[in-house]
Order: C-alpha cells, then sequence, then structure tokens
C-alpha cells in the first residue's frame, strides 16, 4: 500500500479525514468513501482470498452485483466492500476463503 | 405485513421517474433502493460527507438527479434507502430487508426499475484484481473521486467506454488505448436515422475529440484476448476480431497496463420480474432477455411494470419516458385519472418514447452484440466467479449429457454463490448453446429463488408481521 494516492480531486472537496484499520494497519481515508474506495485509492486491490483456489479477488462491478469485493467488517464476513462506507476506527480485514464471524478467519 | 397503493423497487431515472408521476396524480408511493442514497447508477451522487455534499456537482447527471430525487421527495413518496427488495411473491407482495429486518408490502401496483449492469464476459485473467466493468470504472471516480489505476486499458463496446475515458482523462490518468470491438464501418448509412438526435451524436463527437487531443488510440475492430498479473494485473493482449467479436488469430499485441476497465454493454437485472413470474423474450439486438410488456408498460403480471434499462436496455433518456408512462398506469389503474386524461397524457409519453427509440435502435445496430466474444475463455478460466468453477468443469458436464444451464448447475455448482448467477449465468447459457448446437436461447436460465441478493439470517429472524 505504499502506491501514491489514486485520489482524484483535491483533498478538501472530500469528507473529513478519518483512519481504518486493514489488517490491524492504519489506513488514512475520508468520510463517505466506501471501504472499496478507500482500498484503492490507496493501490490496495486485493479485498480477499478465495476458498477453492486461494486466488486474489477485488472490486469488479462496484455496484453490489457481483459479490467479489467481500471483507470482513468488524467481525463480520462477506460484507461488499463497494457498498459499505467507511467509519472512523472500522476493522476492515482481508477475508481469507469463506470468512469467520469474529474475524481473523 | 404492510400494503401500498405503489410500491416502486429501485431509485434510478426510471423508478424516480414513475414515482414522480404516480405521486403528482395523488397515487401513495413507496420507493425502495438498495443503495444509501437513490440515483442508481447514472444520478450516483457524491457522498453527502464530500464537502459541499448535496452542493457539489461535478457532473451533469448529478445536478439533474438531485432535483429529480428532491422533487420526488417533496411531493411525499416514502423512501426506503439502503433496502434490498429480494422477493415477490403473490405476485404483488415485495420482500424488503435492511441490514437489520425484513418486512413484507402487499401492494396494489409495483413498478420494477431495477436497472442493468455490465455484462460478464469470462476471458483469461479476468478475476485478477484491478481488472473491472465499466459500470465499476464509471461509479469509482463519478462518486468517490478515485482513479482505477495510472495507466489504464479500456475494452468493449458501445458509448459507455467514450464515457469511461472521458473520466479517465479528467482525472489524470492515462488512457493506454480504447478497444472498440465493433467495426463501425460505414457509419455513413446512420446519418439520416442520426439527424434528429444531432445532441447525442454531437456529445460522442466531443468525447472522440478529447480522446484525439489526449493521443489515445481509438481500436475499432478489436476485443481483449487475457489480462496478465501474478496477483494484479500488469497487463494484457489484445487482438482484431470479427463482426461476431470474434477474435482474429496471428493479431494480437501486447500492452502494459495497471487496469483494465471491461465493458461489452448491459444486461438487465431480471431477477425480480422472473420472482413475480412475468414473462421474457430474447432481443438478439441486445443479446439479452427483456420483460415482455403491453404499451403501458405492464408486464405480463397485471399490476406489475417495469421500465428502464432493466426492461431492456435503453439508457436514462427512454428510462425518464417508460418510467413517467408506467406512473400515469399505475394512477390510471389506481382510479386517480380518468381514460380520457390518461389517454392524453400517455399517448404524448409514447410519441416521445417512439422518437428516443429511434436514437437507441441505431445503437443497437452499429453496436450491435456480437456473441463470438463468449469465445475468449480457454478451460482454465473460471466461468463462475463465486464457486470458482472453471470453463472446463462446466464442459465436463456438458459433454457427459448435460443440455440446460440448470443441469450444468445442480453438477457443478455454478452459479449458487452469492450473486445468484448474475456474473456466470450469461456465458454458461452461450457455452451450453455452442456445445448443443442449439440456439442459446434453448440452454435455459437459472431458475429464479428468493433472496434475489443475500439477506442475512438475523434480518430474516426479524421479519415484521
Amino acid at each position: 500500500m505504499t502506491q501514491p494516492d489514486l485520489r482524484m480531486s483535491p483533498p478538501a472537496e472530500r469528507g473529513r479525514a478519518l483512519t481504518i484499520l486493514v489488517d490491524g494497519q492504519p489506513l488514512g481515508c475520508h468520510e463517505g468513501e466506501s471501504i472499496a474506495a478507500a482500498l484503492l485509492a490507496s493501490g490496495c486491490r486485493s479485498t480477499r482470498v478465495t476458498a477453492r483456489t486461494a486466488e486474489p479477488r477485488g472490486y469488479f462491478c462496484g455496484m453490489g452485483v457481483c459479490h467479489d469485493c467481500l471483507v470482513t467488517v468488524d467481525g463480520l464476513p462477506n460484507v461488499r466492500a463497494c457498498m459499505t462506507p467507511v467509519r472512523d476506527g472500522l476493522r476492515v480485514e482481508i477475508q481469507r476463503g469463506l470468512g469467520e464471524w469474529g474475524g481473523q478467519s | 405485513m404492510r400494503s401500498a397503493e405503489c410500491v416502486v423497487v429501485g431509485g434510478g431515472p426510471a423508478g424516480l421517474a414513475a414515482a414522480r408521476t404516480a405521486a403528482r396524480h395523488g397515487v401513495r408511493v413507496l420507493l425502495v433502493d438498495e443503495n444509501a442514497e437513490l440515483g442508481g447508477q447514472y444520478y450516483r451522487q457524491l457522498p453527502a460527507a464530500f464537502s459541499g455534499g448535496a452542493g457539489t456537482h461535478p457532473v451533469k447527471e448529478q445536478a439533474e438527479g438531485r432535483r429529480l430525487m428532491d422533487e420526488v421527495r417533496g411531493l411525499g413518496v416514502e423512501v426506503m434507502a439502503g433496502a434490498v427488495a429480494w422477493g415477490i411473491f403473490d405476485q404483488r407482495t415485495v420482500a424488503v430487508a435492511t441490514q437489520e429486518e425484513t418486512t413484507r408490502i402487499a401492494a396494489d401496483t409495483v413498478v420494477l426499475a431495477p436497472g442493468a449492469y455490465d455484462r460478464p464476459v469470462p476471458f483469461p485473467g479476468w478475476t485478477l484484481p484491478g481488472v473491472l466493468t465499466a459500470g465499476g470504472a464509471q461509479n469509482l471516480m463519478k462518486a468517490y473521486r478515485v482513479l482505477p489505476g495510472r495507466r489504464v486499458l479500456v475494452v468493449g463496446s458501445g458509448p459507455l467506454l467514450l464515457v469511461v475515458a472521458h473520466y479517465l482523462l479528467q482525472g489524470g490518468a492515462q488512457v493506454v488505448s480504447l478497444c472498440e470491438a465493433s467495426s463501425l464501418r460505414g457509419l455513413w448509412r446512420y446519418a439520416h436515422r442520426l439527424l434528429p438526435h444531432l445532441d447525442f451524436v454531437q456529445q460522442g463527437r466531443r468525447y472522440r475529440r478529447e480522446l484525439a487531443g489526449a493521443g489515445v488510440p481509438v481500436l475499432t475492430g478489436h476485443v481483449i484476448l487475457r489480462a496478465t498479473g501474478a496477483t494484479e494485473v500488469t497487463g494484457a493482449t489484445i487482438a482484431r476480431c470479427d463482426d461476431d467479436w470474434r477474435p482474429i488469430p496471428g493479431t494480437e499485441v501486447t500492452v502494459d497496463a495497471d487496469a483494465l476497465v471491461v465493458g461489452y454493454g448491459l444486461l438487465s437485472s431480471l431477477e425480480l420480474s422472473r420472482l413475480a413470474g412475468c414473462e421474457h423474450r430474447w432481443e438478439a439486438a441486445l443479446g439479452g432477455w427483456a420483460p415482455l410488456r403491453n404499451r403501458d408498460m405492464e408486464s405480463t403480471v397485471p399490476g406489475v411494470f417495469i421500465v428502464g434499462d432493466g426492461a431492456g436496455v435503453a439508457g436514462s433518456a427512454v428510462a425518464l419516458e417508460e418510467g413517467h408512462l408506467a406512473g400515469l398506469s399505475v394512477a390510471h389503474r389506481l382510479g386517480r385519472l380518468t381514460g380520457r386524461d390518461y389517454s392524453g397524457e400517455a399517448n404524448r409519453a409514447r410519441g416521445r418514447l417512439l422518437h428516443l427509440q429511434g436514437f437507441r435502435r441505431v445503437m443497437d445496430e452499429i453496436f450491435r452484440f456480437g456473441a463470438g466474444i463468449y469465445s475468449l475463455a480457454d478451460e482454465q478460466t473460471t466461468l463462475c466467479r463465486c464457486e470458482e468453477v472453471t470453463v472446463g468443469e462446466a464442459l465436463l458436464a456438458l459433454r457427459e449429457g448435460a443440455t440446460h444451464v440448470n443441469e450444468v448447475k445442480a453438477w457443478t455448482r455454478v452459479g449458487m454463490g452469492r450473486c445468484q448467477g448474475r456474473m456466470c449465468g450469461p456465458a454458461l447459457a452461450h457455452l451450453v448453446a455452442r456445445e448443443t448446437g442449439r440456439p442459446v436461447t434453448e440452454s435455459g436460465v437459472f431458475t429464479p429463488r428468493p433472496p434475489a441478493k443475500p439477506v442475512t439470517m438475523a434480518a430474516l429472524a426479524r421479519e415484521i408481521e
């Protein structure tokens, strides 16, 4: 997650700055952004690893249809990153396989 | 169980227009939308938390959408946002779930305006992170103002690709090239039919000029072959294609890219119309199914109206007009509009629709869907993204005698995942057609089952009676 920021507009046009935790690491983002937008903006494109072949997957349809950008959020697995807004202190885990309640699958 | 005079499902252009017209005629309308904010994909707003929030409109359609939403709310339409309509029972009872609970609404009339999604086309590498749909790329840039990458390859067909490329350039990304599958040869033949629609044509030309100015190669008659990369996309191979969008061997070109946007047209979301029991027919020009409707926008199920891209993809202008017409029909059916008032207004709407459809038909001919695009996948390619079923596994089932998509589903788990077969169903139908030597219409469709979208057990357990 060291790539340059992919946000298009100047930061002033965004919501207030806040921090989420991605696999325990703090990630700066902005109120109003979806989890997917926050992850993609910082170059983090794999939101999960599949159950059967352990392939990385990420944001695909961007409108809640494909269910590929699933992450575990505050211990709840199978949350669509593209449809879920960030909140300060939100705990996001890159989901491994089918995920587990409580996180850390 | 609660009741309503009219439930509108979907808060994009079609649903908003239907809600507005019905409410103007005194119908009590309940509008359900899955997103936290109304607007659908076309009117998708900037998040309210972005400074200026509702007042900041970098895009024209966002301002248009905001006005329409304000109008709908001002007319007293009850809005359930962040609520997914996951089923329709007994023809017009709509099941709606939020994160916490689910409820059923017995409606006198239902207007379905579920919209469309990007046609999923399997090709080697299409599951790599960094490969995303044209709609997904547009949402990311339009709503969240985030680029999908720095060096972006855009492939697919249709005017939406130009819009995506426009956003990419605006955001400072490099568009490696734009590969349009259709050849766009002999466009002069359409000149007289496009003459009444110069505003649309000029918009397209502005986009093309912008691409030319930025030095973006626009390759017509080209398709994607594969995306490459270990853990995310780092490059792609493209090739020339024939008129059926089938790649021509020996014409491959490899390019570097850190994102790949794919948009081979849109497919109507038909889960709810199928659950309601509406009849559908194959639309060859669109390469997909669409519900049958009469001139009042009513489906084959009485009192269920279907409008917008969810009834055959035709764009936002048609969606607005169809929504208006359905709103009139609802008011008429509920006795709020007399026969004479209804026919006058409805006929004017039908006239405007006829005009707009003239443009859509030209677009459908120019960008006519080519089923050859489904030949890109090899046996190792993932067909079902949810259940991780490959094309080869589906072929095995077909070679052992399966002749229908539901048989392949039962044998391989294709289509049993969270997306409910939306991602694999269309490609599987074409695979079945190819292997059985029958037309794609004979492949069948996955049996629709509720919930149309995943609903938590907790929500189901707390169903409000």
